[in-house]
Parts: C-alpha cells; sequence; structure tokens
C-alpha cells in the first residue's frame, strides 16, 4: 500500500512516497520530487494537445495501473479515481478524538451559533425573505425611539387627519403608491371613490419635512420616510 | 493498402448528423471520437454552455466555436443565493461581451446565471449583435433599468427578455417605452423581479397590444389588479402568465372582468406572481385552473382552506410552488387531486420564526410521495422529520431524481426516535437510483455519507450543512460519488485529509464549496501548489489568511478546475493558492 504522489500527466512516472507529515508539506515534497517531480510549470492552458506534447518524463507508463488513454478534450479527461496527496488509511481519522456527542452542539469553534442567527440559514434566497410577510413578528413592529423606520423596523406610523387613532402599517409589503393607498384606504375604511379622492397622502421625512408623496418618485419616498399623515385634501 | 475509414464521410454530412445532437454532453462526446470528427463538431457547434465562468477564458471559447449563437455562462457559486458569498467576489460578465462583441457579430442568445452584468455590459450587447434574440438573466445583479432601455430600444429582433430573481437598480419605469412603436417580436417577458414604483402601465399595454406572438409574460408586483384585465385582453394567446399584485378592494366590476379575461385565456398553462393575495379574487382564476400545469403560490400569503380550494381546481397540475401555508392538510389533498404532479416545493412563511407557525410536517411530504406516482423533484422546508418517514418516501417513490429537505433547525434529530437521520437518508440514495441533487439537513454523522458514496452513483449534486463527525464523512463522498459535479459544504468537520486524499477528484467535478469547515490554510496551499488545473480561493474577510498560523482554519474555500489558469479579478478578500503560493501569497 504505497503513497502514490502522482499528481501529473498519466504518462510521468509514478513513484512511492512516505507518509506526509501535515505540518511540513513543503519540505517533505520538494524531496521527493527529483527528476520525476510534478512538473508545475505545465499549466494546461489554451489546447489540449500541447499537453500531452510537452509532458515530461519518458515512454514508460509504469504508473501502477493508472495510466489512462489521453483524451483530446481537456475537460474529461479521466484522472486516477484517487491521486491522493495525502494516502488515505482507511482506519478511523482522529481515533484520538473522542466520538462527537449528539447532543454537543457547541463543540466546535466554527459553528456560528451566536443566537442571533446563522448567516445563511434556512436556505432561502434573499428575494424572497424580502417579500414575505413576517407572520407572527411582534418583535418587527417595536417602536424604535425617534419614531420611524429603523434598520430592522419596517412599520410605519400612519394617521389620518380626523381620526385620532394612529395605525401602524409594515412598508415593506408595498411597491407602489397605489398598493399603499389601496391598503391604508383600506385601513381605514375608506370605501368609495369620493372618499379616497378626498385624501392626500403626505409623509414626514428625515429631515423633519412634511411632503406631498405624490411628489417624488417611489423609491425616494421609501428611503426617508418616517411618518405617513392622510390629510384631507382641501381643492 | 489504405484503407478508408468507414466514418469518414464528408464533412457536410456528419455536420448534418451532428445539427441533430443538442445537448452539451453528446456534443462533447461526439467531439472525442477523433480528430477530424473534433474539427468538424466545434465548427458546427451553435450553442455553447460553461458551467463556470472562470474554468474556461472567453479567448478559449471562441477560438473553439468560431461560430456559436448561444452561450450560457454561470458565475457565482450556488451558496451566493444565500449570501455566504461576499459582494464582489467575482462573476463579471463585461470581459465575456466584450470578446464577443469583437468576434461575433451575429450571436443571437446570452443565458447567464448568478453573474454581475453591468448596464455597460447591456450596452454592449445592445449595440453590438444585429439579431440579438434572447436574453435571459437569472439571480444576475449589477445593472439598472437604463441598461435594459438601451436593449429594448436597439434589439430589433429581441424574442426573449428574461430577468429572474435578478436585483435591479430601478431607475425608471421608462425603460419599457423605449421599444420603438414598430417593434412586435416579443415573445417572452418576465419583469418580476422588478421594484418598479409607477410602471409605465401604458407603454406595458402598447407592447403587449401590439406584439401578438407574445406567449410568456410575467409582471412585477407594482402591477395593480385592475390593470392585469386590461393587459390580458389584448394577449388571449398567452401560455404562462405572471400577475403583479393580486389584491384590491372588492368589487364586483373589478372581478367579473378579471374572471372574464382569464376565460378568453384558453392556452394558459402556467401562472405566478399573486402578491399580496386575498382570496376574494382567486375564483377568477378558477376557468383556467383546468389546464393548469404549473402553479407558483410562494408568494401567496393566504391559508390552507383557500389554497386546497384552489389546488383541487387543478387536476392537470405538474408542477406547484407554494408556502408551508398549505399544511399537511393541504399536501393531503393535493396527494389526492394532482396525479401528474412532477415537482413541489415548499417554502418557510416565517424561516426566522423559533416556533412553528403551521402544521407542517413530514407527514405532508409522505402524502404527497405516496400518493404522487410522477413526483421527482421535491424541495421542502419544514421543522421535523423522521427515518420512518423518510424511508416510507423513498419506498414509495423511487423515481426521484431532486431530493432536497431542510428542517429548519440545524442538526434536529429523527423527532420520534431521536436519533440521525442517516437511515432515512441512507434509504434516499439507496433506493432513488436516478437521483441527481440531494440537500441534506437535521442531525447527520458519517454514516450518512456513507451511505451517500455506497449508493449514489448517479449524485451530480450534493449540499451539506451541518452534518458529520470527521474527515471520513467528506471522504466517502468524494471517493464514492462517480458522478458527482458539485458539492457544496457549510458548517461541517471536514479538514486536510479527506481533501488532500481525494485531490485529483475535484478535477472530475465543476466545483467544491467548503465554508466554516476545518480546511487549513497550509492543506489549501498544497492543493493551490500541486494541482495547476484547480484554482483553489481562499475567502475570508478577516484578512490574509497568512496573517494567522498555517493550521488555521480559512474561513471560505472555492475550488474549481479551470484550463484558464487563476482568475485576475480577485476583490482583496479573496486568494488563490497557485504554484507561488508556498513562497509568497498571491
Amino acid at each position: 500500500m504505497e503513497l502514490q504522489l502522482g499528481l501529473s500527466l498519466p504518462s510521468t512516472p509514478i513513484f512511492p512516497f512516505k507518509m506526509l507529515d501535515l505540518n511540513s508539506y513543503g519540505y517533505e515534497l520538494r524531496e521527493g520530487l527529483g527528476p520525476f517531480g510534478i512538473n508545475v510549470n505545465n499549466n494546461c492552458g489554451s489546447c489540449s494537445s500541447s499537453c500531452s506534447s510537452s509532458s515530461s518524463g519518458g515512454a514508460d507508463d509504469g504508473g501502477g495501473g493508472t495510466k489512462k488513454r489521453r483524451l483530446l478534450d481537456e475537460e474529461n479527461r479521466i484522472v486516477p479515481k484517487t491521486l491522493p496527496l495525502l494516502f488515505w488509511t482507511n482506519q478511523r481519522p482522529n481515533d484520538e478524538d473522542e466520538p462527537k456527542d449528539v447532543d454537543d452542539h457547541s463543540s466546535s469553534a466554527i459553528f456560528k451559533n451566536d443566537g442571533e442567527g446563522l448567516v445563511g440559514w434556512p436556505p432561502v434566497k434573499a428575494w424572497r425573505k424580502k417579500v414575505r410577510r413576517r407572520v407572527a413578528n411582534v418583535r418587527a413592529a417595536v417602536e424604535n425611539s425617534c419614531g420611524g423606520r429603523a434598520s430592522s423596523s419596517t412599520y410605519v406610523k400612519v394617521k389620518m387627519e380626523g381620526n385620532a387613532i394612529a395605525r401602524k402599517i409594515d412598508i415593506s409589503l408595498h411597491h407602489s403608491f397605489e398598493s399603499l393607498t389601496t391598503t391604508l384606504m383600506r385601513m381605514f375604511d375608506i370605501s368609495d371613490e369620493n372618499g379616497q379622492k378626498s385624501f392626500k397622502l403626505t409623509y414626514l421625512d428625515r429631515e423633519g419635512d412634511w411632503l406631498l408623496a405624490e411628489d417624488v418618485p417611489w423609491r425616494t419616498f421609501i428611503r426617508s420616510l418616517k411618518y405617513i399623515k392622510l390629510i384631507r385634501s382641501r381643492c | 493498402m489504405h484503407k478508408k475509414m468507414a466514418f469518414s464521410f464528408p464533412d457536410e454530412v456528419l455536420e448534418h448528423v451532428f445539427s441533430f445532437i443538442q445537448s452539451d454532453k453528446d456534443r462533447n462526446a461526439v467531439s472525442m471520437v477523433c480528430k477530424s470528427w473534433y474539427e468538424i463538431e466545434r465548427w458546427c457547434r451553435r450553442k455553447v454552455f460553461v458551467g463556470n465562468c472562470y474554468a474556461v477564458s472567453p479567448r478559449m471559447v471562441i477560438r473553439r466555436f468560431p461560430e456559436f449563437r448561444s452561450i450560457e455562462l454561470k458565475g457565482k457559486p450556488h451558496f451566493a443565493d444565500f449570501n455566504l458569498v461576499p459582494d464582489g467576489w467575482g462573476g463579471y460578465v463585461f470581459p465575456w461581451i466584450a470578446e464577443m462583441a469583437g468576434a461575433y457579430p451575429w450571436l443571437e442568445e446570452i443565458r447567464l446565471k448568478r453573474m454581475v452584468v453591468t448596464d455597460e455590459s447591456l450596452e454592449l450587447i445592445a449595440k453590438s449583435f444585429k439579431n440579438f434574440k434572447v436574453l435571459v438573466l437569472s439571480s444576475c445583479e449589477g445593472f439598472s433599468t437604463d441598461g435594459l432601455a438601451a436593449i429594448a430600444a436597439s434589439c430589433k429582433n429581441l424574442k426573449e427578455l428574461d430577468l429572474r430573481d435578478c436585483e435591479v437598480d430601478d431607475l425608471s419605469a421608462h425603460w419599457l417605452s423605449h421599444f420603438p412603436e414598430t417593434y412586435t417580436s416579443l415573445v417572452s417577458l418576465n419583469i418580476s423581479c422588478l421594484g418598479s414604483d409607477e410602471a409605465s402601465f401604458s407603454a406595458l399595454e402598447r407592447l403587449v397590444r401590439r406584439c401578438t406572438n407574445l406567449k410568456t409574460l410575467r409582471l412585477n408586483r407594482a402591477v395593480p389588479l385592475d390593470k392585469i384585465a386590461n393587459i390580458l385582453r389584448h394577449a388571449p394567446q398567452l401560455v404562462e402568465f405572471g400577475t403583479g399584485t393580486y389584491t384590491a378592494d372588492v368589487r364586483p366590476d373589478v372581478y367579473s372582468d378579471l374572471a372574464g379575461v382569464f376565460s378568453s385565456c384558453k392556452e394558459l398553462k402556467s401562472l405566478s406572481g399573486f402578491w399580496d393575495v386575498i382570496p376574494d379574487y382567486l375564483p377568477a382564476i378558477y376557468p383556467v385552473c383546468s389546464k393548469l400545469t404549473s402553479l407558483n403560490l410562494s408568494y401567496a400569503t393566504i391559508q390552507s382552506p383557500d389554497l386546497i380550494k384552489l389546488v383541487s381546481h387543478c387536476p392537470n397540475l405538474q408542477r406547484l410552488l407554494v408556502l408551508d401555508y398549505i399544511e399537511d392538510s393541504g399536501l393531503e389533498v393535493l396527494a389526492s387531486s394532482c396525479k401528474d404532479l412532477q415537482e413541489l416545493r415548499v417554502f418557510p412563511s416565517d424561516p426566522f420564526g423559533a416556533e412553528p407557525n403551521v402544521s407542517l410536517t413530514e407527514q405532508g411530504l409522505v402524502a404527497v410521495s405516496l400518493g404522487c406516482p410522477k413526483l421527482q423533484s421535491v424541495l421542502y422546508f419544514c421543522r421535523r422529520m423522521s427515518n420512518e418517514a423518510l424511508v416510507t418516501i423513498a419506498r414509495s417513490r423511487p423515481n426521484f431524481t431532486r431530493f432536497r429537505l431542510c428542517i429548519i433547525e440545524p442538526k434536529t434529530a429523527d423527532y420520534l426516535t431521536l436519533e440521525p437521520l442517516d437511515v432515512g437518508f441512507g434509504a434516499i440514495v439507496q433506493y432513488c437510483k436516478d437521483l441527481r441533487r440531494l440537500s441534506l439537513s437535521g442531525l447527520l454523522t458519517d454514516r450518512v455519507f456513507e451511505y451517500i458514496g455506497t449508493y449514489a452513483k448517479k449524485l451530480e449534486m450534493l449540499s451539506v450543512a451541518f452534518a458529520g463527525d470527521s474527515d471520513l464523512g467528506l471522504h466517502h463522498v468524494l471517493s464514492g460519488c462517480e458522478s458527482l459535479r458539485k458539492l457544496e459544504i457549510r458548517d461541517c468537520p471536514f479538514g486536510d485529509k479527506a481533501l488532500l486524499a481525494n485531490a485529483a477528484k475535484l478535477e472530475t467535478m465543476r466545483s467544491l464549496w467548503m465554508s466554516s469547515c476545518a480546511v487549513s490554510f497550509a492543506a489549501c496551499k498544497l492543493l493551490g501548489q500541486k494541482m495547476p488545473r484547480l484554482n483553489v480561493e481562499v475567502i475570508d474577510e478577516r484578512g490574509p489568511p497568512d496573517s494567522r498560523p498555517e493550521n488555521c482554519p480559512v474561513d471560505k474555500l472555492y475550488i474549481y478546475r479551470s484550463i484558464a489558469g487563476p482568475r485576475f479579478d480577485m476583490p482583496p478578500f479573496v486568494w488563490t493558492m497557485d504554484e507561488d503560493s508556498g513562497l509568497r501569497l498571491s
């Protein structure tokens, strides 16, 4: 059971090698390369035929049965099943280690279970996260001190002129003034067309100005929105 | 004594024969028969597929295939979909467009997946290819509606513009008006990913009206419900339709209008969209349900009873995408109503919630597996699983080709026995002999990988997370899975040994991704040094890997075979291990 370091083309002779110590790769490999060493400059770049012609070593294909016929298409080259940089001993590796305890969730420092959730888990695509309504998400509705949208909260306070009770709306569910207005009308029970026409959508922006929503593009509106107010149209 | 070989037909004959061979695999096989077949094949290959844009350079492709009309390129690794690949990693399409612009004025089709596409690239496409017909951008980013406007304005023969799941900078919805009034060749338009405020409805309506060959139209969320009727009225020939927002005040006139236009769409086979759907308007689509083969309700936040009603109207459904609101009860109805079902995807409505918010368990998946004889592709998010269920599923549905199960909480054991789910997934790979794609989850030891290495001989893509005990697990997969092309691993205790012992295997695969595992920087350097046909990329936002001890694990590792050598467009947090990396850091 010899260690084989045949990383070059199959026609290059492969020879036995001693077991590598994980901690001293560079030295041991260089030692063993010799004249039959791996031609690391043999970067098979442009064309498969140039690879075969520039392979070093003789016609000797004493490769221990691992030589395969050179094929034209570089991408479909058949390589021997295992050309190890390290010989697999078939023993259970890390025998000296304790088998992992099934209950031990934090056995390794590599697990990023920092309580805040793992990056990219569950594997739901980013854009899907944006459009989904968060069902039981009371947490997202926490009002922060400035009363408007902070980075984590997408809920915005909405008031209607003449109505004492303020409501809250999840602005991330809307992508147009049309859908926002429709929802607002429903929220405040303004069902008829006349009712809809008599209200104007205004908002308080980050700079503290009250602006007419219809004057700005949706993008601008979203970015600087802090409060929404429906006011009665005077015209 | 010069024997003429049996296959030395005139080139034209061979070319004609080859023209019937469309698949890349077959084309590649044909090209390897002999030198003359290689030559003939390369001159007549019309569609080129490059699974990893860094595996080969544009110039190499152009040199080998001088007359292709269609190219498909893929960029970032799959885990980029889940934010595991930092922004700026790469996957830029511009160099490809620039090379092709010069060499191929007659290029007709470009299909890109997970690539960075700039407005500059789009403008170059618009300017360079006079007969440009098809642009499909799947999960791409980096461009704005300005780039789309350039395409719309210049590509007179454009047939297909498909933006799937792209991140587009929505500067103005008026890009649609850039399609000239004389332009009528549109067959397929998918703008579902566009944010777009004030979508230019009138331009859209006019476009739909004059493009009488339009077969696929997927609108974005900004298109309100009452506008859909106007659009559909002019396109009763549509085969695939995606609505915009599917909510409005409940008004009988809007409803009957909508139901009316849907009834006139006799060819409709696929529906999607349904953002913000309210149940009241759903029956409007009942007239088309009996012909539907594909239904995407993955944005439809309606509850099980309404979903059940809808699904029961669709006996010919082959493909269903739905949120877990459908619950086990809904899946049972699906299993009894939709005997033609081939693909099912159930997405989580509340993936980050600690507690289950719906009654969807392994039972739903069991029901569908038992009831739908043609089911072959599944993506299922749930919160509990058992080996018993998985064995039942495997036994009843050996025709699975794609099985992706995501148990939301990592390392969740069999809820009945508290054991790992090794046996369950083992059954899946054992019974489903044609399995090509598998995603694992739940509590798993090295044993599941032994099963996979032993049985999953046709497996091409494997996704692993929070699984395994040791390098033995990875070794089983790399040494056993003969057809493996793509392997992506996160948060598993796999280290150097298995990787190095199976180094040559990596050249037979497209790529390997390992993040938050235990592969040391030393091993990466060695691999890069000794395997010149592999690009070994270390991705680490903490800083240069040589600022830490060599035996420190790297954060992310992406290894892919390449004949183009190391790339030069890497951001500061990516290092390629090449032959000199033993001496210096690249």
